[in-house]
């Protein structure tokens, strides 16, 4: 599988060479593979998903697999230790983690960088009004908040999340436009649905069949939609 | 009707072309009337380079009228197949004789595949031994190569060619997509541009490749194109706005008359693509072309 250009875009002006790595919210590996294919000397890569860590575990090649440590951990308390690596990466974290947990989870990732360590931080911008595809990440909002009280998704603005992590001490050093507009294709489109489905069947049914009869319908209507933008934030943690 | 097409120096000769070539293997799907037509709806826009090839049926023969009326506005690139000299010398003499004219602008190496066909074309008694003579006796000014092959053996070539002055090569977000070195013709472009080459890039318009023969039979696809086209103005504007923002000299318009007129009007309205937009486009073709399992973000 190749590595997204917004992920080599983000590394690129980062020193990745050597760097003890840790990969937030590891996802299906991108960034990993990513920081790997850019020379880091080791990869934490942190996720709370076990089929992530599985499907991961096997994509990567033996000697990938000797740089990296796939960790299943809730990333607001991760067994890392304070100040243990030179490069953090959320690449695509922050939009599913819910306001609730931004804080812990950007006071641990402060935590353990190191003094002088760099921290990258890609996202989205909250999507234009007229978007469509607003409406799908709406109703996959309406079912997390239904079944566990938490949204599937939060589109911070990068001034904001600048200005969550200046609050741990880092330095803001440079903003990038990775994608303007965001390609949210038929897949993502699928994606998105599908995971709302499934999170739909633990409602009653007088409400999950409704949902997912709208979601249905979404998916179709949308089809796939070109809109908003993906930033690349990056910081360094002060020498301390 | 416009006619101001940007244009752009073809590497180090002295022709400045435009952004769009006119790719004239179109006119070999079209009668002598619409032939005559497109050529002079090329020129309305202003494109000053086409390319034509004896393989494409009778594209040749039906270019010529035109092309001989309007010769001074016209670099003409043809190409061989030929990969010895004598192959390569009755090609050329062929060429002229169904174009109908004396000199041919740009004659170039046509289609190289493999290794071995290059130890040809520069051995003794290859290609370019007659492209060079012909180049000495006024049949042609520039020598050229094109090619869809790996990009090694086409760095290969600039490097075992020193008298090469343009490449045609693939370039497109699909392509660029891909990590495998079997893609690579970004190289291929930054080291035509080291050495001065022109670059005229084909498969610009490229879709992917057709569903295979049992979903779709050849005789029903809705193109000529050997690949399936991007066939919307939008689509044809986008990549062609992202094509000629690379560092090329020229795009080839599509072989299917039918998108030709897109293809001009995307040239006539280019606006360079900013860097964020590209990223985009080639995000978006990444999905489509190998969707990965539950792929939430970019």
């Amino acid at each position: 599988m190749s590595v997204p250009q917004t992920v080599e875009t983000a590394l690129a002006d980062r020193p990745v060479e050597g760097a003890t790595c840790l990969e937030a919210g590891a996802g299906v590996g991108n960034t990993t593979r990513g920081l790997l294919e850019q020379g880091a000397g080791h990869v934490y890569a942190v996720t709370d998903n076990a089929e992530h860590a599985r499907d991961l575990r096997a994509s990567l090649d033996s000697h990938e697999a000797s740089r990296t440590s796939i960790l299943e951990a809730d990333l607001r308390s991760t067994p890392l230790q304070s100040n243990a690596v030179d490069l953090i990466t959320a690449h695509g974290l922050c939009n599913v983690v819910p306001p609730s947990a931004l804080g812990q989870i950007s006071a641990e990732l402060a935590r353990i960088a190191a003094p002088g360590a760099h921290l990258v931080v890609n996202d989205y911008e909250p999507l234009p009004d007229d978007a469509a595809i607003r409406n799908l990440f709406a109703v996959e909002n309406a079912v997390s908040e239904l079944a566990d009280g938490t949204p599937a998704l939060t589109f911070y603005p990068s001034d904001m999340l600048r200005r969550v992590f200046e609050g741990h001490g880092l330095t803001f050093d440079r903003k990038q436009v990775l994608l303007d507009p965001v390609p949210w294709t038929v897949s993502h489109v699928e994606a998105h649905a599908d995971l709302a489905r499934k999170a739909a069947t633990d409602l009653p049914q007088r409400l999950s069949d409704p949902l997912a009869t709208e979601l249905d319908q979404l998916v179709e209507e949308i089809g796939s939609e070109s809109t908003g933008a993906m930033y690349s934030l990056a910081f360094r943690m002060s020498e301390r | 009707m416009t006619g101001d097409l940007e244009a752009r120096k073809l590497g180090d000769t002295d022709q400045e072309s435009t952004v769009a070539t006119f790719g004239a293997i179109a006119l070999n799907w079209l009668e002598q009337e619409g032939a005559n037509q497109m050529v002079e709806h090329a020129l309305d826009h202003g494109v000053n380079h086409f390319d034509v090839a004896p393989q494409y049926g009778d594209a040749e023969l039906k270019l010529g009228p035109k092309l001989r009326q309007h010769r001074e506005e016209i670099f003409l690139g043809c190409k061989t197949q030929k990969r010895e000299y004598d192959g390569a010398r009755h090609k050329l003499e062929r060429s002229l004789d169904r174009l109908g004219i004396d000199t041919i602008d740009l004659y170039q190496v046509h289609g190289l595949e493999y290794e071995e066909e290059l130890d040809t074309i520069t051995g003794e008694g290859g290609a370019l031994e007659a492209f060079r003579e012909a180049k000495v006796e006024g049949q042609i000014d520039h020598i050229g190569l094109t090619s869809h092959g790996d990009p090694d053996l086409i760095m290969d070539a600039i490097d075992r060619i020193d008298d090469l002055e343009t490449l045609m090569f693939p370039l497109n977000p699909v392509v660029m997509a891909k990590n495998d070195a079997e893609y690579d013709y970004e190289a291929v472009l930054e080291r035509a541009n080291e050495e001065g080459l022109g670059t005229l890039i084909i498969k610009a318009f490229a879709r992917g490749p057709w569903p295979p023969e049992a979903e779709l039979p050849v005789e029903d696809r809705p193109y000529a194109n050997w690949y399936e086209p991007v066939d919307t103005p939008e689509r044809m504007r986008e990549r062609f706005d992202f094509v000629a923002s690379q560092d090329v000299t020229s795009v080839v318009t599509p072989g299917d008359p039918k998108l030709v007129s897109m293809g001009f009007d995307a040239a006539s309205r280019y606006e360079p693509m900013d860097e964020a937009a590209q990223r985009s486009l080639i995000e978006e073709l990444r999905h489509e072309d190998s969707p990965v399992p539950e792929q939430l973000h970019h």
